[in-house]
């Protein structure tokens, strides 16, 4: 009654109409309260159950924990980062050295002091192959004086020193 | 309904998702005489009532991945349940192979479910009932049946349908209605 009233509240001006609406709703509740439903055969619930289990997606362990493996965006973007720079230095023909390439720092050092600059490393190695512990030095004899350029290295094991002047 | 029952919804689906047949047996048993009696209600025909009922548990074993155990299990049930039925209504109404009233009732009287040897009466009111259903559109008929056969409350009707509270009560008073005229002039006939 309390929530056929509160369906019905504006459809009636008083509670004697709203009482007499109710009551002849009466019988079709009761109808409705004959209305049974069947019941399932349990053969056929079986049934049911086995061609519903069997239809749902049969993935693999292995498939599911490496979908739930990519479905992290940011692990994915790394993996896609990683995989683009090695792709990047194959295509390149460059081998990838991993056990650790040299830094900045070993590629070309520079020695300071107030009036000159030392550079060596692996860069001026390289670049002057024939001489042994190559270095270039950049100094100047005062704070107004020009620059002056010279390679130092040494040859046949230390013994021939060659200073040049660049 | 749970009391019955020592594991929770929420553990036998976590087993059904690890793949655990058992707990999906576990599961449905627990649920299947609701499913069917809302598919029965909102479908109406007995022929169809099983295939609707298969397919929410199809969708049900598929779907139970993206169930978060923080919500009703039951809730997300009745709702796969209620649009399922809807959809497979609709669906059975367009299509060209629809058949009146009239072959239902013959279908009722028949089918394993309801024998033949019922008094005439009942099956008779069945019927009128059945019509009656019949005649309300197919949301109406769902919001009605969930609140008066199922008893559940009006805020989640209006969540499984997705409209609002105010919407759900009109579809109920408009059933009420619909269902008094009909049953009273056919009843009566």
């Amino acid at each position: 009654m309390e929530e056929f009233e509160e369906l019905f509240h504006d459809s009636f001006e008083s509670q004697e109409e709203l009482l007499s609406e109710y009551n002849s709703f009466l019988s079709t509740f009761e109808r409705l309260d004959q209305a049974a439903v069947p019941e399932l055969s349990s053969r056929r619930k079986a049934q049911i159950f086995k061609q519903s289990w069997q239809g749902r997606p049969q993935e693999s362990s292995w498939f599911l924990i490496l979908l739930d493996f990519f479905r992290k965006p940011a692990l994915t973007f790394a993996i896609g980062i990683v995989t683009g720079c090695i792709l990047m230095s194959v295509v390149m023909n460059d081998s990838i050295d991993l056990a650790g390439t040299a830094s900045a720092d070993e590629l070309l050092e520079v020695e300071h002091t107030r009036y000159s600059q030392t550079y060596k490393g692996k860069i001026i190695d390289d670049f002057y192959s024939e001489f042994e512990n190559p270095e270039i030095v950049v100094e100047k004899a005062g704070e107004t004086a020009p620059e002056q350029r010279t390679f130092h290295g040494t040859l046949d094991n230390g013994e021939i020193y060659v200073v040049w002047n660049l | 309904m749970n009391q019955q029952y020592p594991v929770s919804d929420e553990a036998l689906i976590e087993a059904v998702k690890k793949g655990d047949r058992n707990a999906a047996a576990w599961l449905y048993n627990r649920h299947i005489d609701r499913i069917h009696r809302i598919c029965c209600r909102i479908v109406l025909d007995p022929l169809q009532v099983q295939d609707c009922v298969q397919e929410v548990w199809l969708k049900v074993f598929r779907n139970i991945d993206r169930f978060q155990c923080s919500k009703s299990f039951a809730a997300w049930l009745n709702t796969v349940t209620a649009n399922t039925a809807i959809d497979y209504y609709r669906k059975w109404i367009k299509h060209d192979n629809h058949v009146g009233s009239d072959d239902i009732r013959a279908r009722a009287m028949t089918t394993d479910e309801n024998p033949g040897d019922r008094k005439l009466d009942g099956a008779l009111i069945q019927q009128r009932i059945r019509e009656a259903l019949e005649k309300i559109s197919v949301n109406q008929r769902t919001a009605f049946i969930l609140r008066y056969y199922e008893d559940l409350p009006v805020a989640e009707i209006a969540e499984t349908l997705g409209c609002s509270e105010g919407a759900v009560r009109t579809h109920i008073r408009r059933s009420l209605l619909a269902l008094r005229a009909k049953l009273a002039g056919k009843l009566n006939q």
